[in-house]
């Protein structure tokens, strides 16, 4: 057999004790299996049509990513840095991505909560989940001192406002709404930082959202 | 390499891509297809193939695993060998890939590449959530990001780099859907069905910023087959109706995540430090300097080499990320070559005559072989039959390009066809 302790491979507890910490489901959170719930014909009655309904809880093990997760519960970013060639990774790697360094295993480190707005986008559409929430900045976001940037939505800001290179801080949910999730955070303009005066590119960003607020508010 | 065998094309044809006015099961659209490809290559037999090829991307939309083997036994090819792949917007390149490799390796002589989606089976905004999943959902999908959200952040920081203008994606915008407008099974073509100006793009919803309603893709039902086979069987069964050869094919990955691309070791060391970033699509670059060395193109300027393109204009945006990646222009004249309308009919390389995802539309995993069919018609001189007119026609083409992409630039294939001797 293998000499484990050479390879360093990633172990979690074996078997783990899982134990519920907190729940939140609510009454629309039902497992039902595969069930119709009605049915079309056309009006030349050539066509039938239905609809499906499926729904399905998922196990997301964090396993060897945990870190990441607890650290979120309690307020932390925790990234990893390779300690070979020194990268830092947000979102983390578990193993360096420098072939040279050979998937060394990296190490977990807590991040600074302040970075730079590598790039972003005013949302004015999106998924079915964030629908409510337009419109919305979704920036690329350096931390301070990691390679990569992560995404993630910058609020406390008119979204016309958002610009290149500027300052950023995390700011997390409140303690009792977090759930070990990359929402448990997002960014807000740094405190010293002042919108530019608007000029005609912000002003037409300003008159593309107009007709999104008047969306979102009449959605149910 | 050892030289090879060729890999042609003999034929292949699409569904009516639609959203909602469209019934038909996986397996009806399938036979169909087969049918009106049977009926432009006479002598081709079902019982000729000895391999099948699926492309079909997100079986979240069928519910339904593995319906590949629901559209194989319905066409009669029990015994035939058969899998799936699935590869995101990049399936049906993929697919083709693959179709490619086993007949250029020997395997089998006769494989149909038989690609679909089935996006209408749920609404926009679930279905746009659907296909997002294909990011990293941990930390992508749950921040609020679907795919033309990560595009606009990439489209936004490339616009400033490239002096570009919101009205100069509109314009890539407004050439392919009214491209569409001369091609029957085209979604514009069979649903809204009208010209645009700069003016409507620019009007259009936003969606993300720089990118509007008529700046992105359609979502949609659909199915194409792609009839790939070796050199020997193109001879026997389609010297009368044309075929092609592929000439060049690469293949090429990417990062899940496009933040990862700020300095990515792989690409350093290829590209010099920081390239891509968020901006380029290095995998489409990579996959077309192969593709290009293959086929005896260079990447510079390989527009000049190539008659007619089909490529993966997911956005507008994405599509002139696309031109600089394929090598057509770079930083200091990537504006000006969309501006003077190159790529236009009748410009120096007419891209997405068929009206590419913005006009014929995107079911994903037929999509990359929708824009082999579309220039398999150029170059066998289909078009005027396929289309409503010559409108849509380049006179004349002998080399032509296929692209297909997948994620934010995840993973990209390139392929250049060329008319076989004697072929049109």
């Amino acid at each position: 057999m293998t000499n484990k302790k050479n390879l360093n491979l990633h172990e979690t507890t074996s078997p783990p004790k899982m134990k519920i910490v907190k729940e939140f489901r609510d009454e629309n959170t039902k497992e039902v299996g595969f069930k119709f719930v009605d049915y079309y014909i056309s009006e030349d009655k050539t066509l039938f049509q239905a609809h499906l309904h499926y729904d399905q809880l998922y196990t997301v093990r964090s396993a060897e990513l945990s870190p990441y997760a607890l650290g979120l519960l309690e307020g932390k970013i925790m990234g990893t840095k390779c300690p070979k060639c020194g990268d830092v990774f947000f979102p983390p790697r578990v193993n360096c991505w420098n072939l040279d360094c050979k998937l060394t295993k990296t190490e977990w480190i807590e991040l600074p909560q302040t970075g730079k707005v590598h790039t972003y986008t005013i949302a004015g559409w999106s998924g079915r989940s964030s629908l409510k929430r337009l419109p919305f900045v979704l920036a690329y976001v350096i931390l301070d001192g990691v390679t990569t940037a992560v995404a993630n939505e910058i609020r406390e800001i008119n979204p016309w406002n958002a610009e290149f290179n500027m300052l950023v801080k995390v700011k997390f949910v409140p303690k009792e709404q977090r759930v070990g999730a990359i929402t448990d955070f997002y960014f807000v303009p740094a405190d010293d930082w002042k919108p530019s005066p608007m000029n005609p590119e912000k002003e037409r960003i300003k008159k593309l959202c107009e007709p999104v607020y008047k969306w979102v508010a009449s959605l149910k | 390499m050892t030289e090879t065998r060729k890999v042609c094309i003999i034929g292949g044809n699409t569904t009516p891509f639609d959203y909602n006015n469209y019934h038909m099961t996986i397996e009806g659209m399938a036979a169909n297809v087969m049918l009106e490809t049977m009926d432009d290559l006479p002598e081709f037999n079902l019982r000729d193939i000895d391999f099948v090829i699926y492309s079909h991307f997100s079986v979240h939309f069928g519910k339904q695993l593995c319906p590949e083997w629901i559209i194989h036994d319905h066409l009669g090819l029990v015994g035939v060998p058969h899998f799936r792949v699935e590869n995101g917007g990049n399936t049906g390149g993929s697919a083709l890939y693959a179709a490619y490799s086993i007949v250029k390796s020997g395997i089998a002589d006769v494989v149909p590449v038989i690609g679909w989606e089935t996006m209408d089976n749920v609404s926009q905004s679930q279905g746009a959530e659907f296909i997002a999943i294909a990011a990293d959902t941990r930390y992508e999908l749950l921040v609020g990001g679907i795919y033309p959200i990560f595009y606009a952040a990439g489209a936004l920081k490339w616009m400033k780099e490239n002096k570009f203008k919101e009205e100069d994606f509109a314009l890539i915008g407004m050439k392919n859907r009214n491209n569409a407008m001369d091609n029957p099974k085209a979604q514009w073509y069979r649903n809204e069905h009208k010209y645009l100006t700069v003016d409507d793009v620019m009007n259009s919803r936003l969606i993300a910023y720089p990118l509007k309603k008529y700046d992105c893709c359609l979502m949609s039902r659909g199915l194409a087959i792609v009839l790939v086979c070796s050199e020997e069987y193109a001879k026997k069964v389609a010297k009368d109706s044309g075929y092609i050869t592929i000439d060049g094919a690469g293949l090429s990955s990417c990062t899940i995540r496009a933040g990862d691309r700020t300095s990515f070791p792989g690409w350093n060391e290829r590209y010099g430090k920081g390239y891509p970033d968020l901006t380029e699509f290095a995998a489409c670059r990579n996959a077309a300097e192969r593709c290009f060395k293959q086929a005896g193109i260079p990447w510079k300027d390989s527009y000049k080499y190539i008659d007619v393109a089909e490529i993966h204009d997911a956005f507008s945006s994405s599509e002139a990320q696309i031109y600089k990646a394929l090598g057509w222009a770079d930083e200091n004249n990537i504006a000006e070559f969309v501006r003077n309308r190159e790529t236009f009919m009748g410009g120096s390389i007419p891209t997405n005559p068929g009206g590419g995802l913005m006009g014929y539309g995107h079911p994903v995993g037929a999509t990359g072989l929708m824009s082999t069919v579309e220039v398999f018609y150029q170059l066998t001189g289909k078009i005027p039959e396929k289309h409503l007119s010559k409108k849509s026609e380049v006179p004349d083409a002998r080399v032509g390009l296929v692209n297909s992409h997948a994620g934010t630039g995840t993973s990209i294939s390139n392929f250049i066809l060329r008319t076989a001797e004697g072929g049109r």
